[in-house]
């Protein structure tokens, strides 16, 4: 008989089944997107934000968060800024949320604080340092 | 007297015949799903975020940074000052480029915010600040 044995193929076939599947590491790159604004210096591209529209939310190399607003000034844990920043946003829709970021901040806490302003719909959002 | 004649009984073995042809499949899907790592990259500890949105890959560029400040890119160790000319000659070849950061949770924002002024000069303005999905 001159045929190729096909008994064994299946036996080959997992074999490589096998080598696959615990070598394949399925690597889906997930993140907090943002779109930087560009570099630019001259006065006529830089645009003038009303007061009101602006919401600061500030934090310190200890992690606590500051929110500020017109006419109000308030520290605020990690838990109720999502709830706090959802109203402001649905109340303004214009609303700009500046996060400025200690530079010995840990950098989780920004991202933690990022992570809850996207949650609570904030589309508008400025990253700066001190 | 009739004779009757005794039924035979079902088989009972499992079809071995279309077993390779399954084993083929989840091969081939394994084998076209499999990406090789291209860089090593620096150990991080990603910090958790909810509501993390995916990047598609073939558009992305990686920045490594670890908890002492060190920061990759390509597997080569750059300083801050270098980052505005690599990213812009990534940004040459893809358009659509999307920087992403794999930053260890106790770096230092201060890095990072260099790191982003560079960005911002390379005219890469589209960030992603990578994060494990938090249960």
């Amino acid at each position: 008989m001159g045929g190729i044995p096909t008994s064994s193929m299946s036996d080959v076939a997992f074999l490589l089944l096998v080598f696959f599947l615990s070598t394949t590491k399925f690597d889906i790159k997930k993140g907090l997107g943002i779109v930087l604004p560009p570099a630019s210096t001259k006065a006529d591209k830089r645009v003038k934000l009303k007061d009101e529209n602006i919401t600061k939310v500030l934090i310190n190399k200890e992690g606590e968060i500051l929110l500020k607003t017109k006419d109000s000034e308030e520290q605020i844990s990690m838990a109720k800024l999502k709830s706090r920043i959802r109203t402001l946003v649905k109340n303004n829709p214009d609303m700009v949320i500046s996060l400025k970021t200690d530079r010995k901040s840990k950098y989780k806490y920004m991202v933690m604080v990022l992570d809850r302003l996207q949650a609570a719909g904030a589309e508008k959002i400025s990253l700066s340092t001190n | 007297m009739a004779k009757f004649v005794k039924k035979n009984k079902p088989e009972s073995a499992i079809p071995t015949a279309s077993m390779s042809d399954i084993a083929f499949l989840l091969l081939l899907f394994f084998m076209v799903s499999t990406v090789f790592v291209k860089e090593r990259g620096l150990k991080v500890t990603m910090p958790r975020a909810e509501s993390i949105q995916k990047i598609p890959r073939n558009h992305s560029a990686t920045i490594y940074v670890n908890s002492a400040g060190t920061i990759s890119i390509d597997d080569f160790p750059v300083e801050i000052p270098q980052i505005a000319g690599i990213m812009n000659s990534k940004l040459a070849e893809d358009f659509n480029l999307i920087t992403c950061f794999r930053t260890d949770q106790n770096t230092s924002y201060g890095i990072m915010s260099d790191i982003l002024n560079q960005l911002r000069e390379a005219e890469c303005l589209r960030v992603s600040f990578e994060a494990k999905l938090k249960r």
